[in-house]
């Protein structure tokens, strides 16, 4: 890729953010540039990204879903409960228990919106309100303490593909967390790039009335959409419990607007139409560096939410007002 | 509306939704006061009713502002916040110990629009000049507003208020509560800025059409941005009965509230891509929202189940909304056709 291609990309001037950041917060304390804190950043940012890959793809779609958070502690909480009262110990059962419920949860949003043609920020506030209120009415408030957590999920979080040892001979190592997180990047981008679906996400997105004059099915495509957007946040919610090894069914909500704002700053329209996954990773790259490494630079924790912010704010404002000059130039250009 | 007596017909609703919400509203009082008429009729109940729901109404009646111009505001809680934080730093004298209670009282209601009308303005600035999805924009100042706030208190909470300021929050004006006859006052203004003024229809063509209402010779603009403030003032507003309600405040309180806002305003008949919506329906869709949430509480729900109910409540209402719309468009069409028939 020439340079000047290069520079005409969103991607490109994120990546500079964050690489300036980076060598900032390295400066400042050079903990942050070590192998260790990099995969240590890794390890606990997939449960982010994975779920950022679900939004990414409904907000190409033309919509919003405020209900992935809501969908993955579901998932979590529901397959932890059913393999404690079960006996089973079995990773593989929890990822199946939690998939299957993100994806009947992804349904019923998906139902509500192809059918009626509901607005998807406001149905979805409504689907989350309704899904937490059921899973703890229902399904319980306590939570699931280390000691009762089965084995196998304690485990998970511990394997490792790639091992380094320090010299005192403790080691540490790139959790496989990484490739669940690579593998769902991958799977999405070849459904975006390659199926007629995917291209049809673009295309409603872009344009509905003319995707659907074009000859996609659109309510199918909505379909798949959340649907897809319920399955990534199932595994999200199985990771999230392996990694902090507790499970509280009031956890993750309230976490949605960081992971929107995450993959908004990545470069994403908000209308739709137009986006990348790189820049849905290096957005989710950014808001991680921020919420965990402020500490590194000797600022509390209180003051994540102000940056956090400060950086949407900016970030939304650079972009569009970039779009309202270009606009304003091309307009003057076709008047002359 | 003393003619609901004899018959149901006879009353003259201009919108039909606020029939429906009417008779909604009134059923649910007919089956509580029936099922429980000695809880529910209770003086004391209909009187915390009426306390309860003014800090939310004042959110309600922000968010109904901006959804009528085909935007949205989710930055309204976390305004009330910021401001509320503020203003209980002035009031609990951490500022300045010295000040009397008066003068504190005074500067922190001017302190709390000042930063309100601050908000507002770079809300509707962000929207408006640089074109920011209103979504997007204040889902950034919602963090940034409740950040700073939670930076000013380093996330502890703020209590001990001067007692005359308690009295907002607190005490009945002949038997009425203080902060619901301000929550009418308020609403009343907005009622008659919706429908009295320039400014009020302007909105409503903005959020029908912004490019039809530019064309017509409306400032989108300075329109849009006069609503994000206003809208932001009743978000400052609510704090005032928030802080004086609780005599504390914490960042972060009242951040169900949000959820509960749009829900009501979007119950109310407020059409969430703009261009409708009338101050009468959305205070009967807060009675019916207060209404129910009493009713659970004295049938000792779980707020769980409320939280399910108000999901629940703003799905079916927008699927109502959504076949009702789809019938009526049917009607018309029928209609057209049979008035092309009979002029052949």
């Amino acid at each position: 890729m020439k340079i000047k291609q290069l520079f005409s990309h969103n991607e490109t001037y994120l990546m500079m953010i964050v690489i300036v950041f980076s060598l900032v917060l390295t400066i400042i304390n050079p903990v942050f540039f070590t192998l260790e804190n990099m995969f240590d950043l890794l390890r606990s940012s997939s449960g982010t990204a994975i779920l950022a890959v679900g939004v990414f793809l409904v907000l190409l779609s033309g919509g919003i879903d405020v209900s992935c958070t809501t969908i993955a502690i579901a998932g979590q909480y529901i397959s932890v409960n059913v393999l404690i009262a079960s006996g089973i110990d079995s990773i593989g059962l929890a990822f199946l228990i939690s998939i299957l419920i993100g994806v009947s949860l992804g349904a019923v949003n998906a139902y509500l919106i192809s059918t009626f043609n509901l607005p998807t920020l406001i149905t979805t506030l409504g689907t989350s309100s309704l899904f937490h209120g059921l899973l703890l009415e229902f399904v319980g408030t306590k939570a699931v303490n280390v000691g009762d957590l089965p084995e196998s999920i304690k485990a998970f979080a511990k394997v490792q593909i790639l091992n380094i040892n320090r010299p005192d001979g403790t080691s540490y190592g790139l959790s496989i967390f990484f490739v669940i997180l690579v593998a769902i990047v991958l799977v999405t981008w070849i459904i975006l790039k390659y199926t007629m679906i995917g291209r049809g996400i673009y295309a409603i997105g872009g344009n509905r009335e003319a995707a659907k004059r074009t000859g996609y099915n659109v309510k199918k495509i909505q379909f798949f959409v959340y649907c897809y957007a319920g399955l990534i946040a199932g595994v999200m919610g199985v990771l999230h419990l392996s990694l902090i090894r507790y499970s509280n069914p009031t956890y993750l909500v309230g976490k949605e607007l960081n992971i929107i704002a995450a993959v908004v700053l990545g470069g994403t329209k908000i209308s739709g139409g137009s986006g990348t996954l790189t820049g849905t990773l290096i957005g989710v790259a950014l808001i991680t560096i921020l919420e965990k490494n402020l500490i590194l630079i000797g600022l509390s924790s209180y003051w994540q939410k102000f940056f956090i912010g400060l950086i949407i704010v900016l970030g939304v404002t650079i972009t569009y007002a970039q779009n309202k000059i270009s606009t304003r130039r091309n307009l003057a250009m076709r008047g002359a | 509306m003393g003619s609901a007596v004899f018959s149901l017909k006879r009353l003259k609703f201009k919108n039909p939704k606020n029939k429906v919400l009417f008779i909604i509203m009134i059923s649910i009082v007919l089956v509580m006061s029936i099922a429980m008429p000695s809880k529910f009729l209770s003086g004391i109940n209909i009187q915390s009713m009426a306390s309860q729901f003014p800090e939310f109404g004042f959110l309600a009646l922000a968010m109904m502002l901006a959804m009528i111009t085909g935007g949205i505001d989710l930055s309204v809680v976390s305004i009330a916040n910021l401001t509320g934080v503020i203003a209980a730093m002035i009031l609990s004298g951490s500022l300045d110990n010295g000040m009397p209670d008066g003068t504190a009282i005074f500067l922190a209601i001017v302190v709390i629009i000042a930063i309100s009308t601050l908000c507002g303005l770079m809300n509707g600035a962000l929207i408006a000049f640089i074109g920011v999805p209103p979504i997007l924009a204040t889902l950034g100042t919602q963090g940034l507003f409740m950040g700073i706030a939670i930076v000013l208190t380093k996330g502890h909470s703020i209590s001990g208020f001067p007692e005359q300021f308690m009295v907002i929050g607190n005490n009945n004006f002949l038997g009425i509560p203080i902060s619901f006859i301000l929550f009418i006052f308020a609403a009343f203004l907005v009622s008659t800025l919706l429908t009295r003024t320039k400014q009020g229809f302007s909105m409503f063509m903005v959020g029908s059409s912004p490019v039809v209402s530019r064309f017509s010779g409306v400032n989108n603009t300075k329109v849009l941005i006069i609503t994000y403030m206003t809208t932001a003032i009743l978000a400052g507003l609510a704090s005032v009965i928030m802080i004086s309600r609780v005599n504390s405040m914490r960042p972060g309180y009242g951040t169900v509230y949000l959820l509960q806002a749009i829900l009501v305003v979007v119950l109310g008949g407020v059409d969430p891509d703009g261009g409708f919506g009338n101050v009468p329906g959305l205070i009967m869709g807060i009675f019916i929202l207060q209404l129910t949430q009493s009713g659970l509480n004295i049938l000792a729900f779980s707020p769980f189940f409320k939280k399910f109910m108000w999901g629940f409540a703003l799905l079916l209402v927008m699927v109502l909304n959504h076949l009702l719309q789809k019938r009526n468009d049917k009607k018309k069409i029928l209609q057209k056709k049979n008035n092309i028939v009979v002029t052949e």
